[in-house]
């Protein structure tokens, strides 16, 4: 009676499969949902002292009686208290609005009788293949995995279906390996192999299918949601961000079959990985898919703890199904993970090197430039060829070094400077000088101004060098203020000056304002040029620094202790790249750290030299000479010579400045040879061109390492500022698998231990959700929690069976994607009889083949597909396609940032697969959002499967599904065949991958002579529908039934 | 097919379904991923009976300043420019736009407030309709929030979490509550369109989005221009007629293939494009104000001719109220005023205030006041010192979530009420605390639902609106 009972009323996975009570799978989740919350791990909230997750707490005597006793259920405290009818003494106690079914009751006491034996929590066991199940029916198996199935389904009573037609199953497999439906064509053949080859026609199509570049787009599509992928930054301001080069790798990955371990290593510490790849520092771009604030006013830390706790969130569901997040505040309510577990792999995730507030109206620091493959092979060219000719320049340096001595080279430069004469720039805003007055003192000018009124008094030493112009010398101590404005350059100018440099870190210049508290809106508002200790010079051009400024460094360095020229040019754009800088006339390659400026700051003459207004300010120890200020860009060509011709004259002098030989020699070979002048100009043009191609490169969010790592504490409450108890990375070890040997404490040792092969989740998690892409439902439904609150698997045998096969295949995706849609099981037909649908209602069991609807960017692929209008473009930046005019009117901020208007695109971008349109987090696009789309906030890895009238009206006026519709008609017209049979046949096909049924096509002839009779009465209308390229009925009746079609409930299945 | 009186409780799911015409696809639900009969809410729900069947929610993005609206504080005069005492913030966090600022000055607001109604309560002059309404509405001086920014204060108090991800009240009450309408969505969103600026903040599809609920409890917005619900027009071309047979072939081709496939899902996809064939219908009808009186207009206000106002959107929200509409949304942007307030403010409230009170009137002449509550606030109120220096003409304020003031009206609130009390600084909260999850659980109450019980299971745990706080204000209760 017992069994019967519960076979009723217990869910399917909860259901005995055999008759032995199993604790995990029949006890623990009554214990976990009703029990753990006061009773289980967590002491803060722990109830009378007692634990009834550990057996030797439940069974311990208190107060002479014992919660539970072995063997004898009447006796256990834990069932009086649950048939209690006492208000005070019943368990669960009614405030805690739980209930615990008689059923459930029953089950207990009976476990209890039994022994009470407790067990390891399924999912924390490493997977193990069991023995392949026994079954009667065994020629119905194809795979080994059907024997799972099969053993079940013979148990349960039931049957597998009929198979599938062969179309029905190219139509699933098309649709689950690569995203779209099959043509006719393909059909066709399929149809006609399979006639001839049998099964091998079915691997045939398969392998096609998993090696069509389309695979990748489709297996993107669920990897996005759980990265929480978008092209803006979410919360208030939601402004744009660059992360596509990041999704193509996943693409890539997908399509090049990387081996998940490494797809998910490569993701979690791929620029820890040694010598990194471009790609594989891409691939970090996991990490940084959070949204981003950069709303005025918030607390730094508070959103920087976020985006780590994000990172802890999107690891708890896409790769552990645990949920992580919810030991932020405490321990695990349910689980036996404590909030100390928690933080330890926090400290993780908290050493990059990022800003709470940032992201305005760019990426987000850390950041690369992300070259797209073809820039990347472009750079590679473009660098051998440098190569060549420098190797080349090299070598002619070297052989005139055999001809002629230092001394020789020294004379011959000298007479020539004699007759050279380039001149400085013309059209300087300032001129910076120094002059005495009266009283002995300093004081700055602007040279150029004949009347030069003083722009402050300085205490630097001046002096005047014949070429370099006048000197300023600065001891460290104190810099230069322009106390006088001597007027605003405008938003594009240049600074060009001789440094000679004493080392250390040095201010040249700066506008900044940086003596208030960093949180002030103006706070480093202004520009500055600087060195570092290692002598790069590093530009900044900020809005408030750091979020918003643009800051970039140079990969070439001045040395100390010499005359030597710097120019930095800005082009009055908000971009890093708009910023150049040359060292003695030459152009140098640029780092970017960060390019988030808001706004273009011009260069006010309110400027400090040789310091910074700061409460401990940088300062120069060393010289400037002839420190000028531009209203403009200058001209790189004119410059060069100038600076070359003044430097030369410095270092000639005399016996000439000796470690500036090569140098010499270099610039007189330049001047007076021609093959080598020739060389040098094709190795400037090549370098001209890469830097035009890097302005154009890229950008993309990456995780990096903090140069010393920041120490994590445990977070009270999980308040950013309740900081508790420092802990140091690492992994709940005693639960999930100790630490692999040698491998480091960062993020990289972190993914080693996810991958390594003993995980009890890593595996499980994954392929559960391969399994959920085919079926709709996984074998654990909770595919974001495999828990003790999460589903029992309903198949927990194949479920390790997959994974074990997963692990040893070298986690093999497409391998394994091979084996689940050639089985058996998925090749089942998927109609649905009304008894297996009121004992199966979900396909929990797989008496029948999968029958979903298709996800929201299939529905708008297929639609796009089947009408034509689909472009095929692998990868690239997000398209706008068509949405509304004023769907952002009255809703997002009135702030023109990127992302904050919808340009729509043109051409071919109208019409891409649905994946690469861009996705605006807080007003999602609405075709896709209608069907369940997620908004990417957060990591998800279930969608909702909704059937609403909002998406019935998508499907019937959504300006590009009317298009589609009129665009099958035509087709239908076009490609058809003769007759309106034929070509109704053809359109139904092209949508459901299968022919009509004599009644259904009677129907589509019915509406066909309908909507003609009404159209040829109606020139209008039929013009109106056509958009005016023709007023036939028969056309416009087409367009109508296309329309139609594309709105079939199987039309939007996958069935 | 489908009763007005589901929150009577009286029918059972069950026996709903069973009446239910589609009844084989309904009937066989029984997983949160298939859909549920359209206005079906949940079992047992609501819990006991309710005061209100629906609520309008007149939401103030920004933060309206309480200081010079709602919550009198003549001592302030005497205050001008002097520091805010320690002993009143009390080391309060204050948001980064002001810890530059040498000093927080006082600042008292510039508005003369009088007192109305029977109450005798003191208002500002910036809300003359809503002086009028006085004894009609109960005002809550005791608001706090933990928030200090937008993004997270209007997500808090949409979702009742200040980070994105949880589902907005009114998906909650759509969830629990199901609708009254076939023909329109229980959830519907207004956005209104200031008279000048209000682009400060955005407005986020979270707000009114389902969070992990199923996504048909997202609200549904009713656009001020274009389509009022996104792609509700046929295109050219198609007349109802023609879409009649479209439907009909669509539906005769579906039925056929149901007889095929077996599946429920199509069964209620049929329905569903039948609904969507009545929207087409009721939305037009609805966002047709032809039959609106002249002396309708001139109490809503001129501005109530002009769609997309929010003077428009107080009229249509009582037209969805009539329509049966559960949960009606509307957001007016602007309140941000962190400089010139003075400038600003008198534009925003001259945008809100008779359209308000208009609602309220107009409700209470129809009869409706009584079963539909109306909410007017924003996400937090505003500081009592000045961003920037004090000043007697020309002042901004900083975001406030210590304490800051709201009105509630009709569907089972005490009228002419005032309730809780804020210290001589209208900086903290002196009496009756009313907490976002307060204001959050008392909302549902209003609706029949207990806020501890209207839960969904995501993730392993059973969520709720209030997370696990929020209580119940008994005192605000009729």
């Amino acid at each position: 009676m017992l069994r019967i009972l519960c076979f009723l009323l217990v869910p399917l996975t909860q259901r005995s499969f055999s008759a032995d009570i199993s604790f995990n799978r029949d006890i623990r989740p009554i214990l976990s949902e009703n029990c753990f919350y006061c009773h289980g791990q967590d002491p803060k909230h722990r109830e009378a002292k007692l634990r009834l997750d550990l057996p030797e707490e439940a069974m311990r005597e208190r107060d002479g009686v014992r919660a539970v006793l072995p063997g004898k259920p009447d006796e256990s405290e834990m069932i009086v208290r649950l048939l209690s009818q006492d208000r005070d003494e019943v368990m669960p106690p009614p405030k805690a609005n739980k209930h615990v079914t008689p059923e459930q009751i029953a089950l207990l006491k009976r476990w209890i009788a039994e022994g009470a034996k407790y067990e390891r929590h399924w999912a924390f066991i490493p997977p193990r293949r069991a023995a392949l199940p026994e079954v009667t029916k065994a020629g119905w198996t194809r795979t080994e995995l059907d024997r799972f199935i099969l053993a079940r389904l013979e148990h349960e009573g039931l049957t597998p279906a009929a198979e599938a037609t062969p179309s029905a199953w190219l139509r699933r497999a098309s649709f689950d390996l690569t995203g779209l439906a099959p043509g006719p064509a393909e059909l066709d053949a399929f149809a006609a192999d399979v006639a001839a080859r049998g099964e091998v026609a079915y691997e045939l199509a398969a392998d096609r299918l998993l090696a069509s570049p389309r695979f990748g787009e489709r297996l993107a599509q669920d990897w996005l949601d759980a990265a929480r992928y978008a092209d803006t930054h979410g919360f208030n301001n939601d402004s744009g961000r660059s992360m596509w080069r990041w999704r193509d790798w996943v693409i890539d990955a997908f399509n090049s079959n990387l081996p998940y371990d490494q797809f998910l290593t490569e993701q979690f510490a791929g620029d820890l990985l040694p010598q990194p790849t471009v790609e594989q520092r891409i691939a970090t771009g996991f990490g940084r898919n959070h949204v981003i604030n950069s709303e005025g006013g918030i607390i730094e830390e508070e959103y920087r703890v976020e985006y780590v706790v994000d990172r802890m969130r999107t690891l708890g569901m896409s790769t552990l199904g645990l949920t992580l997040e919810c030991c932020r505040c405490h321990d695990h309510k349910f689980d036996p993970i404590t909030q100390r577990d928690y933080y330890q792999i926090f400290a993780f995730f908290n050493q990059v090197p990022e800003l709470g507030e940032d992201g305005r109206v760019a990426n987000a620091s850390p950041l690369m430039d992300a070259p797209t493959r073809e820039q990347q092979e472009r750079f590679r060219q473009l660098d051998a060829a440098t190569a060549v000719r420098t190797a080349t320049l090299a070598k002619l340096l070297a052989s005139d070094r055999e001809k002629r001595g230092d001394a020789v080279v020294l004379a011959t430069l000298k007479t020539h400077l004699a007759g050279s004469t380039a001149s400085v720039p013309q059209g300087s805003r300032l001129l910076l000088g120094a002059r005495a007055t009266a009283d002995g003192k300093t004081e700055l000018v602007n040279l150029p101004d004949p009347k030069a009124k003083s722009l402050g008094a300085a205490t630097v030493r001046a002096s005047d060098d014949a070429v370099l112009g006048p000197v300023l010398s600065f001891d460290g101590t104190a810099g230069a203020v322009l106390s006088r404005d001597f007027g605003d350059l405008g938003k594009a100018w240049s600074l060009a000056t001789w440094v000679r440099w004493s080392g250390g870190e040095a201010v040249l210049c700066s506008t900044m304002e940086m003596q208030m508290p960093a949180s002030s809106g103006g706070y480093g508002r202004g520009i500055a040029v600087l060195l570092t200790a290692e002598g790069r010079v590093e530009v900044r051009h900020s809005m408030r620094w750091p979020a918003y400024a643009a800051q970039v460094f140079t990969s070439e360095t001045v040395l100390p202790g010499r005359w030597q020229h710097i120019a930095v040019m800005c082009d009055g754009t908000r971009k890093a790249s708009g910023i150049r800088v040359f060292i003695d006339g030459a152009e140098c390659a640029k780092e970017v750290l960060h390019d988030g400026l808001t706004s273009v700051v011009t260069l006010s003459g309110k400027m400090r030299i040789g310091e910074e207004a700061a409460p401990e300010p940088h300062r120069l120890r060393g010289e400037l000479a002839g420190f000028r200020l531009y209203p403009r860009v200058l001209e790189p060509a004119l410059l060069r010579p100038w600076v070359e011709t003044s430097l030369a004259r410095v270092v000639t002098q005399g016996e000439g400045e000796k470690d500036r030989a090569d140098w010499r020699r270099e610039l007189l070979l330049r001047r007076t040879a021609v093959d080598y002048a020739r060389l040098c100009e094709e190795r400037d043009l090549l370098r001209e061109e890469r830097r035009l191609l890097a302005s154009e490169v890229p950008t993309t969010m990456v995780m990096q390492e903090l140069p010393a790592p920041r120490t994590t504490h445990l977070l009270k409450r999980g308040m950013y500022d309740a900081p508790g108890e420092v802990v140091q990375p690492g992994v709940p070890e005693t639960l999930l698998g100790a630490w692999p040997k040698d491998a480091p404490r960062n993020r990289l040792g972190l993914a080693r231990w996810l991958t390594q092969p003993e995980h009890p989740l890593t595996a499980r998690v994954a392929v559960n959700r391969f399994w959920q892409q085919l079926y709709g439902v996984g074998i654990v439904k909770t595919s974001d929690d495999f828990g003790f609150q999460g589903e029992y698997p309903v198949h927990p045998e194949l479920l390790d069976w997959l994974a074990r096969g997963f692990i040893d295949s070298g986690w093999d995706v497409k391998a394994l994607l091979r084996t689940l849609v050639l089985s058996a099981t998925y090749r089942q037909d998927s109609t649905i009889s009304p008894t297996l649908h009121e004992r199966d209602p979900e396909n929990r069991l797989l008496a029948r083949g999968p029958r979903v609807r298709l996800p929201a960017e299939q529905i708008r692929d297929h639609a796009l597909a089947v009408s034509g209008l689909l472009r095929q473009r692998l990868g690239g930046p997000s398209v706008f396609p068509t949405q509304p005019a004023d769907l952002y009117k009255g809703i997002v901020v009135a702030a023109a940032y990127p992302g904050t208007t919808w340009t729509e695109s043109t051409g071919d971008d109208l019409y891409r697969r649905s994946l690469y349109t861009f996705w605006k987090r807080t007003v999602p696009y609405p075709v896709l959002n209608v069907f369940d789309a997620p908004d990417r906030e957060f990591c998800s890895v279930r969608r909702a499967r909704t059937n609403t009238p909002l998406q019935a009206l998508t499907m019937m006026n959504e300006p590009a599904m009317v298009e589609a519709g009129r665009q099958l008609g035509a087709r239908m017209l076009m490609e058809g065949g003769t007759d309106d049979a034929a070509r109704l046949a053809f359109g139904f096909r092209a949508a459901t991958s299968r022919p009509p049924r004599p009644e259904e096509l009677a129907v589509l002839r019915k509406m066909l002579e309908r909507f003609r009779k009404d159209f040829t009465a109606d020139d209008k209308g039929a013009s109106a529908l056509l958009k005016g390229t023709s007023q036939d009925a028969g056309q416009a009746a087409y367009a109508a039934l296309g329309g139609l079609l594309l709105n079939l409930d199987e039309t939007v299945t996958k069935n | 097919m489908m009763n007005c009186n589901q929150y009577s409780g009286a029918e059972s799911r069950r026996d709903f379904l069973a009446k239910f015409s589609y009844g084989i696809g309904a009937m066989a639900l029984g997983d949160l991923l298939s859909p549920r009969a359209e206005a079906a809410g949940l079992p047992g729900v609501p819990h006991f009976a309710p005061t209100a069947k629906r609520v309008i929610f007149l939401f103030q993005s920004g933060g309206p300043s309480h200081l010079d609206l709602l919550d009198y504080k003549p001592g302030l005069k005497e205050h001008f420019d002097k520091d805010l005492p320690d002993s009143v913030r009390q080391g309060q966090r204050i948001t980064g736009m002001v810890t530059g600022q040498a000093r927080l000055a006082i600042q008292p607001s510039r508005y003369r407030f009088s007192q109305c109604g029977a109450s005798g309560r003191w208002m500002s002059e910036l809300l003359p309709h809503t002086q009028k309404i006085s004894d009609d509405i109960c005002v809550i001086h005791s608001m706090n929030t933990e928030a200090i920014n937008h993004d997270p204060a209007i997500t808090f108090i949409q979702s009742g979490s200040q980070l994105p991800g949880r589902p907005s009240i009114g998906a909650w009450v759509d969830y629990g509550l199901g609708s009254q309408n076939e023909n329109l969505p229980s959830f519907v969103v207004l956005n209104s369109v200031p008279s000048a600026g209000g682009g400060d903040q955005g407005l986020l599809a979270r707000l009114w989005g389902s969070g992990f609920l199923p996504s048909k409890h997202q609200g549904v917005q009713l656009r001020g221009s274009g389509d009022p619900v996104l792609y509700l027009a046929n295109p050219d071309g198609i007349t109802p007629e023609r879409r009649r047979a479209l439907l009909d072939g669509l539906g005769a081709l579906n039925r056929l293939q149901f007889e095929q496939a077996g599946d429920p899902e199509i069964e209620t996809r049929i329905a569903q494009y039948e609904m969507a064939f009545r929207m087409q219908t009721s939305v037009p009808d609805l966002m047709d104000f032809k039959s609106e009186t002249d002396a309708t207009y001139e109490l809503y206000g001129k501005a109530a001719r002009q769609p997309g106002t929010f003077a428009r959107n107080c009229l249509l929200a009582r037209r969805l109220a009539e329509r049966g509409v559960r949960f009606i949304q509307l957001y007016h942007r602007g309140w941000d005023h962190h400089d010139r307030l003075t400038k600003r403010i008198p534009v925003l409230a001259g945008d809100i205030d008779q359209a308000s009170a208009a609602l309220v009137t107009d409700l209470k002449q129809r009869g409706m006041l009584d079963d539909t509550l109306v909410v007017w606030g924003g996400e937090f109120g505003r500081t009592v010192y000045a961003q920037g220096s004090a000043n007697h003409d020309n002042y901004g304020r900083d975001h406030h979530g210590r304490a800051f003031s709201i009105w509630m009206a009709g569907g089972g609130i005490k009228g002419g009420h005032t309730f809780g009390a804020t210290d001589d600084f209208g900086f903290n909260v002196v009496e009756n605390p009313v907490h976002i999850h307060d204001l959050q659980a008392t909302i549902l109450h209003c609706l029949g639902i207990n806020h501890e019980r209207l839960t969904y299971r995501f993730q392993g745990r059973q969520f709720r609106l209030t997370d696990v706080h929020g209580h119940v204000v008994k005192g605000l209760l009729a």
